[in-house]
């Protein structure tokens, strides 16, 4: 499904940073690298972006 | 009571906070999580059925996500919010129907296919209630899929619900103080190796502590020393506070009002006590 607009676990605002990090790390950055310098330093932060799998698209046709 | 602050900016702050107990502690921290006001989105009014566009194309007001995780998905996008501007809307003058001092409406129209993001909120307004976090993705719209909606922002605080929350990560640690014994000191490096934040480093063949602040009280480098040279210890009277905010407010906001609340809070308990004793 979407990403989630928030951490689960604090709160800080994760949705906006998720399809940055999805284009960088496309480029060829390395994944810790990108979390670091989008500021993600918890892990309960980091683990949102990284274990996130898009699925809308399978959604769509049956909405 | 002594403030060094190391960094308030828009959305972290971080400072030193000395002369005080435990207790002063902690409440500064809950008063930052669950007091500090903020506006939200509360309400939002969905257009139902078909809607058109300017070239006449019909599109079916649908999506791939149920309305109500819409509306929640938008209730976390953080709003900027003036402290200064805004009242409870069942506290304002207009009795809750909602007025330019309680409410901020935004308007959302946007057509598939293709992501809604928060950017895509209109403020019916000035620009500066756009919101700021412009790339949080709400929804994918599909093909022939459209979205139109009234978005209602109102205040309120954290005890209702977690979207009002302005801090996040708020925490604070006992300043620590790291001794070291260099008589006893063998030298061997072992608690350099264990530390796992870096505080101590190398000078000259004796152990020194580089970052003070770092160090967060884990204790290993005294169980790798084993002669006992080196002890670490908290000061509880001296605490590092830190804590982010979602962007509403600023750091230096969000703190100020903590601590104009809390005050409040104080003088409104003070206030009830004396009344028990007059009574």
């Amino acid at each position: 499904m979407m990403v989630p607009v928030r951490c689960f676990t604090c709160g800080k605002v994760i949705g906006g940073i998720y399809p940055t990090y999805l284009k960088r790390v496309q480029m060829g950055e390395e994944p810790k690298a990108v979390l670091n310098d989008l500021g993600l330093k918890r892990y309960c932060c980091r683990r949102m972006i990284v274990a996130h799998a898009d699925l809308v698209d399978e959604v769509i046709p049956l909405g | 009571m002594d403030l060094k602050i190391i960094d308030m900016s828009d959305r972290h702050g971080k400072f030193v906070i000395s002369g005080i107990r435990p207790d002063m502690a902690n409440a500064i921290r809950r008063c930052l999580m669950t007091e500090v006001p903020k506006m939200a989105i509360e309400n939002v009014e969905f257009h139902l059925g078909s809607i058109r566009d300017e070239e006449g194309n019909e599109y079916e007001s649908v999506s791939p996500l149920f309305n109500e995780i819409i509306s929640h998905r938008l209730g976390l996008v953080p709003v900027p919010t003036d402290p200064t501007l805004y009242t409870y809307k069942d506290e304002c003058v207009c009795d809750g129907e909602g007025c330019p001092s309680c409410t901020i409406i935004y308007s959302l129209n946007k057509r598939g296919p293709g992501d809604v993001y928060s950017g895509d909120l209109e403020p019916l307004g000035g620009p500066e209630l756009r919101v700021k976090d412009e790339l949080i993705p709400i929804v994918r719209l599909g093909p022939g899929q459209a979205i139109l909606a009234y978005v209602y922002a109102e205040l309120g605080t954290a005890k209702r619900h977690v979207k009002w929350q302005v801090t996040s990560g708020t925490n604070y640690r006992y300043y620590p103080t790291v001794n070291i014994d260099l008589d006893k000191c063998e030298g061997d490096r072992a608690c350099i190796e264990a530390c796992p934040r870096d505080v101590l480093k190398d000078l000259d063949g004796k152990v020194a502590v580089d970052d003070l602040e770092a160090c967060i009280l884990c204790r290993s480098c005294e169980e790798a020393c084993d002669v006992g040279a080196i002890t670490v210890s908290g000061d509880d009277t001296k605490f590092l506070f830190e804590f982010e905010t979602d962007g509403s407010l600023t750091a230096h906001q969000a703190l100020d009002k903590a601590l104009e609340i809390l005050e409040q809070e104080y003088e409104e308990f003070r206030e009830s006590v004396s009344a028990m004793e007059t009574a």
